[in-house]
């Protein structure tokens, strides 16, 4: 019988443009087969070095707040500053070209080229000559681009786009850049080891910096008020593009304007920190071009020294007047984004980017640059927020991304599907766009309410095969995922009954005064959380009411219908806000419920009032562990007392995995802090995301690379028992539950179901 | 932490090699010596930081070309030249980029040998960028940042010496 054969892998560059659904996810399969484990192991060192060099700059927040501010300043006066910098470059002797499209850039650079009658070009790594097809129009015209920057030089080479901002070939790994050069080259020599390769690299590449005619560079920065550029490499191939030959055209983008030379400090400490994880790269130039005292080396008459700015706007005018994408034109191209993201560990910008841009900011330079539909590899992004903080200009990135994938329902979508939408399903206009998978993750909270009403029915249903493959087909839903079940009584209607057994409230006595919100996952899926938070708050005093069950906008904002989320989060504040008016904080099990409060909701209450309303959500909502830990250390508690950890018939030896948004809003440490002080012997998972990342491991498509990222997370756990005896694994988010138990097929305790078991009998503690 | 001390650890970590000498063109000139003993061909940049007279023993080096052909300059061993400010968060020198030679010989020669006073090492690189600091010379010279020697990670490991100098000696004067 014949076995129907494996498709062939795509090239990268047939998968560049991600246009269509299909391409993207043929490129994450090329991704995962060939590039994986090369990405993986580049990106994640680029991670770890990230935050250990962040972490020596003493003033971190303030350098970025100061980039921040600088950024926001120069786009709010780009017009100014441009006349300004084109004086200034001609008063240096140099000369100056503005081009609205990729196409003028190109023409007036082989212009140049032709009139000084240039051959040869060597160029320095640059994503915006990457963005306008420079080497190709130049190369139309004859002449011979010389790629120096060694990764650039293996992918003119191998004929691929960059796989990432930086590091443009970090896929590659040394293995394979053996066999290409063997390949292309045709030699014997020897090059088995990086030394090898760097050798045969750089004699070829010596070469042509000393009979180059031209020199073409970008720019990390441009300041207006000199004409100084700056431009951060490790390799030296910059400094001889810029300095060796007679030409040199710098091509940078309109939006890496800054206002003056003083205004670099805090862009030169940020760049190396984040980008590469190094104090700073080994080469920071910074000069006003042309170099008039550098005489040029040349074996006959000296040639005169020529330089050209060219500043390009392909695009960038139409993105600074878009409320939400200009956000991304802050962007310093460190690729911190990428670095941290759990998604571009695993695959890399081939499946995780465009033609020229990739990971979590690539989307917006995509869609900017070219349009929309090129934007579609951001679907990767599952909202995890770990970018947020680790931006130097402190971009949002999933925000730009959320409302990416809102825009891209829409231009996918026809406009009679979206009219039967808005009838029938009542989902707002601005979000009818979204597809059937989008609208069945996004409105969970339906689901959930009739899902636990009828737990027995379609609990039932849910096992069925016929069930499963109807779901599979029409909403994308893996059939290898188990569905979390509904749950029967809700937490809310549980602790209904416990309120009224328990009597009135100790309201007058007590320090801490709190609702728990009835958060839709809790409440309709996994209401023990909810009982065990309850117990557990009781136990330390907390006087404690449970709020009715309301969508907070999780869900459908990480299936871009923000007009959903809008109006689901301004009913939830606004409830929430009558329990804030009682003195009550508010306290929440689920992770991404808690994001929403003190990140998210800042773009969706709107006004003065709304902003107000995000302020104080924002400073009065806990992780439920992270306020008990605050209520333990004010009211100097003995927490060990009330939670001995010796007590757990579990056992003290535990694997904590935090949830990747409780990490960036700050409520992990604390969970940590809490867990080590009752006695627990604690192993923190070392992961950015479990790769779950709420609906997006659920959905067919990117099942293989959702279980690709989880490999990681399950890995530790393994090295964390190592040979010795199992640990109990604890998660607090319910999608990290969900991922540890595919991975591991164990069960998964929630840090509050840890310590409810331990609560002693009231004065049991004292005895 | 004084620092001179701190520019000193920090120089080791990204893989340059430092060492105090007094003050004297003799001084400089044996550290050359001792660091690249034997170089046939050694260029010498011209310092306009420093005294010029300091670098008058390395002129007398055996091996320095004054040459200005490509050919001369595509075989340098060592390099020469003055680092007008020094870094002591990050280990970095700051060397111009034009002032003569001084951009060619410290990025062409395999060895760059940069000597730094002692009292033109600043705190952080956004020093650099202040007026207050090193007279402003940050904020209208053309140099560049130098921390450590070239490297790349681009051929799979960690590898220094790609197109610029695969060694970086400091000197600083005391």
């Amino acid at each position: 019988m014949a076995v129907a054969p494996i498709p062939p892998l795509d090239s990268p560059r047939a998968v560049a443009n991600k246009s269509r659904k299909s391409t993207l996810l043929a490129a994450i399969r090329m991704a995962l087969r060939v590039e994986g484990p090369a990405v993986r192991r580049n990106v994640q060192t680029l991670n770890r070095n990230r935050y250990t060099a962040t972490a020596a700059i003493p003033d971190y927040e303030a350098l970025k707040d100061q980039a921040r501010a600088i950024k926001e300043r120069a786009l709010a006066q780009q017009d100014e500053l441009l006349a300004t910098l084109e004086a200034s470059v001609k008063r240096n002797g140099g000369h100056f070209y503005f081009a609205r499209t990729a196409e003028d850039a190109a023409r007036y650079t082989a212009e140049v080229c032709k009139r000084r009658g240039v051959r040869r070009v060597v160029k320095a790594k640059s994503m915006t000559s990457e963005e306008i097809g420079l080497n190709h129009a130049l190369e139309k015209d004859g002449i011979e681009i010389a790629e120096t920057d060694l990764a650039e030089f293996i992918l003119q080479i191998a004929d691929e786009q960059p796989s990432h901002i930086v590091g443009p070939a970090l896929h590659y790994s040394r293995e394979r850049i053996t066999e290409l050069f063997k390949r292309k080259f045709q030699t014997d020599l020897p090059l088995d080891t990086g030394e090898e390769l760097t050798k045969f690299a750089r004699e070829k590449l010596r070469e042509k910096f000393l009979e180059a005619d031209a020199g073409i560079s970008g720019a990390n920065f441009v300041a207006a008020d000199s004409g100084t550029l700056v431009l951060v490499e490790s390799e030296g191939n910059i400094r001889m593009t810029i300095l060796v030959p007679p030409l040199h055209i710098a091509i940078t983008g309109v939006e890496k304007i800054i206002p003056s030379r003083e205004d670099l400090g805090p862009f030169i400490e940020l760049l190396g920190a984040s980008g590469t994880g190094q104090p700073m790269s080994s080469y920071t130039s910074v000069f006003s071009p042309p170099l008039r005292d550098a005489p040029v080396i040349a074996d006959a008459a000296e040639p005169e020294r020529e330089f050209h700015l060219v500043i390009i706007d392909n695009g960038r005018s139409k993105m600074r007047s878009d409320p939400v994408l200009q956000e991304a034109l802050y962007c310093i191209r460190c690729g911190a984004c990428s670095n941290c993201c759990a998604n571009f560990q695993a695959v890399g910008g081939h499946a995780f980017g465009g033609e020229t841009y990739s990971g979590g900011i690539g989307g917006a330079w995509e869609a900017g640059t070219r349009d929309i539909s090129r934007a579609r590899f951001s679907d990767l992004c599952t909202g995890c927020s770990r970018c947020v903080s680790q931006c130097p200009v402190r971009i949002d990135i999933p925000w730009l991304n959320t409302v990416l994938r809102q825009r891209l329902s829409r231009h996918d979508s026809s406009g009679a599907s979206r009219a039967m939408k808005e009838a029938l399903a009542g989902v707002p206009s601005a979000d009818a766009g979204a597809s059937l998978q989008k609208l069945f993750f996004g409105r969970y909270d339906i689901a959930g309410k009739w899902g636990s009403r009828l737990a027995w029915f379609a609990n039932g249903l849910s096992r069925l095969s016929l069930t499963r493959s109807l779901l599979e087909n029409f909403v994308g839903l893996d059939h290898r995922r188990s569905l979390p079940a509904f749950a029967s009584p809700t937490l809310v209607s549980t602790a209904k009954k416990w309120a009224a057994l328990r009597g009135p409230a100790r309201s007058k006595t007590a320090r801490h005064r709190a609702v728990l919100f009835a958060d839709i996952f809790t409440n309709y899926g996994s209401p023990s959380r909810g009982l065990a938070t309850l117990g557990v708050l009781e136990a330390i005093g907390v006087d404690l009411v449970v709020s009715e069950a309301l969508p907070d906008g999780r869900a459908a904002l990480s299936q871009g219908m923000i007009a959903t989320a809008t109006k689901q989060a301004r009913r939830a504040s606004t409830k929430l806000a009558t329990y804030l008016a009682e003195g009550r904080d508010i306290v929440v099990v689920e992770p991404s419920v808690l994001a929403m409060f003190r990140l998210d909701y800042r773009h969706l209450l709107e006004g003065e009032d709304g902003r107000k309303l995000y302020e104080s959500l924002r400073g009065r909502s806990f992780d439920a562990a992270e306020y008990v830990w605050k209520c333990i250390q004010e009211d100097g508690l003995d927490a060990g007392a009330i939670f001995p950890a010796a007590r757990s018939p579990r056992g003290t030896r535990i694997f904590y995995h935090s949830h990747c948004q409780q990490k960036t809003i700050g409520s992990a440490a604390p969970t940590e802090a809490l867990l080590r002080a009752v006695g627990f012997d604690v192993v923190t998972s070392q992961v950015e995301c479990c790769g779950m990342a709420g609906s997006f491991g659920y959905k067919k498509e990117y099942y293989d690379l959702s279980l690709a990222v989880g490999r990681d997370l399950f890995g530790q756990v393994q090295l964390a028992e190592g040979h010795g005896e199992r640990r109990v694994l604890v998660a607090t988010g319910t999608s990290c539950q969900e991922q540890l138990h595919a991975g591991m097929q164990r069960e998964i305790v929630h840090p509050m179901e840890l310590l409810a078991e331990l609560v002693q009998p009231v004065g049991a503690a004292q005895a | 932490m004084d620092l001179v001390q701190q520019f000193e650890d920090a120089t080791r970590d990204a893989a340059a090699t430092v060492e105090r000498i007094p003050r004297a063109t003799a001084e400089i000139a044996a550290a050359v010596e001792r660091f690249a003993p034997g170089a046939q061909r050694i260029a010498v940049a011209e310092p306009a930081n420093l005294p010029a007279e300091l670098f008058d023993a390395c002129r007398k080096l055996p091996g320095v070309f004054t040459g200005r052909t490509k050919k001369e300059w595509a075989a340098a061993e060592v390099g020469i030249t003055e680092a007008f400010a020094g870094v002591a968060r990050t280990g970095s020198i700051c060397v111009a980029m034009d002032q003569g030679d001084t951009g060619y010989a410290s990025l062409l020669a395999r060895t760059h040998v940069a000597v730094l006073a002692a009292e033109d090492i600043v705190e952080r690189p956004a020093d650099l960028f202040r007026s207050d600091r090193l007279h402003g010379k940050g904020l209208r010279a053309n140099y560049v940042f130098v921390t450590g020697p070239s490297a790349t990670a681009d051929m799979g490991p960690l590898v220094h010496g790609v197109h610029g100098p695969h060694q970086l000696h400091i000197l600083i004067l005391v």
